[in-house]
């Protein structure tokens, strides 16, 4: 499978250390990923996580690499511990909105970090482990608070 | 490609993705049989639960079926699974009048994933929040992710509810 050089330029926007049409030699399923775990190199090289000042994009980004790297994990204590989701707790209160309208949009593992940065659990016992209603309590919670609207 | 459309698309990047992660699967030996959910995990699925997530977590977040040791050990998923009835058995293959589950362990002998035998003899695994499959073999989804199957129960054949 050809392997577009020019768009991942664009994509990442900083010039390429390697000519495009290098990218454009690698096949097949092997190929891909390869040049899927380079570009991931350089994208931490030329553009950090840690130098991200904007939360949200800050938190888009760890949150695109903690789903694609604990997507068919079923262990909540691996899927939070991932260094991307820590990272994402280490924001703190900032992230709280961030993670609530996450949830609102596409309900997921975020009650770990919720939890941890909060300090509360709205959930109650009968809930637990109950994703959808997990999720609306955490919704009403925040929405009490003035968090979310 | 266009004229496939959206959901043809996602189906091919799923199946790509599927095929990445567990190198044993191929077109020829396995399914997908679900659309992705966050709703339920493959503990669970192993259960018949399609509801709930799994987990023994130490933040008490997830369930846990009461009476089973709140521990990321093997055997506390042993007795969670003793609770539903299960017992310990010594091979997956395929015993009528009996359903089996398989109980996966990485390296560190920690669980990681849990199977179920369907009545052909094929497994359905719940791959995290994404789609169930039927596989043919246990073996198809061992690897990097899940690890190695390492303890097979059996029961009674139930009634799905």
């Amino acid at each position: 499978m050809r392997y577009a050089g020019a768009s991942v330029q664009k994509r990442l926007n900083y010039p390429l250390p390697i000519p495009f049409e290098w990218y454009d030699t690698t096949v097949g399923t092997e190929g891909r990923t390869v040049m899927q775990a380079y570009e991931k190199l350089l994208e931490d090289f030329f553009r950090p996580i840690s130098r991200e000042l904007v939360p949200a994009v800050r938190f888009k980004r760890l949150k695109e690499r903690w789903e694609a790297e604990t997507v068919f994990l079923s262990s909540v204590s691996e899927i939070a511990m991932h260094p991307a989701y820590q990272q994402i707790i280490g924001m703190g209160t900032v992230a709280v909105p961030l993670i609530l309208r996450e949830i609102a949009a596409k309900p997921g593992q975020w009650f770990w970090a919720l939890k941890s940065i909060t300090g509360e659990n709205p959930v109650t016992p009968e809930y637990r482990g109950n994703v959808k209603e997990m999720t609306k309590v955490w919704l009403k919670w925040g929405k009490e608070r003035g968090i979310i609207y | 490609m266009a004229q496939m459309g959206k959901g043809a698309w996602y189906y091919i990047l799923s199946r790509q993705l599927i095929e990445n992660a567990f190198p044993l699967l191929n077109p020829t030996n396995y399914q997908v049989t679900s659309p992705a959910s966050p709703d339920y995990n493959c503990i669970a699925w192993a259960a018949r639960v399609a509801d709930l997530w799994w987990w023994p977590d130490n933040q008490y977040i997830y369930h846990w079926p009461p009476g089973a040791p709140r521990e990321e050990t093997i055997n506390a998923f042993i007795e969670a699974y003793s609770l539903s009835g299960y017992i310990i058995c010594d091979n997956p293959d395929c015993e009528k009048g009996f359903e089996k589950i398989a109980i996966f362990v990485n390296t560190h002998g920690k669980p990681t994933h849990a199977a179920r035998q369907l009545p052909s003899g094929h497994w359905t695994s719940k791959l995290g929040e994404q789609e169930d499959i039927e596989h043919a073999k246990l073996d198809d989804i061992a690897g990097q992710y899940y690890g190695t199957a390492a303890v097979i129960m059996k029961r009674p054949n139930q009634a799905f509810q």
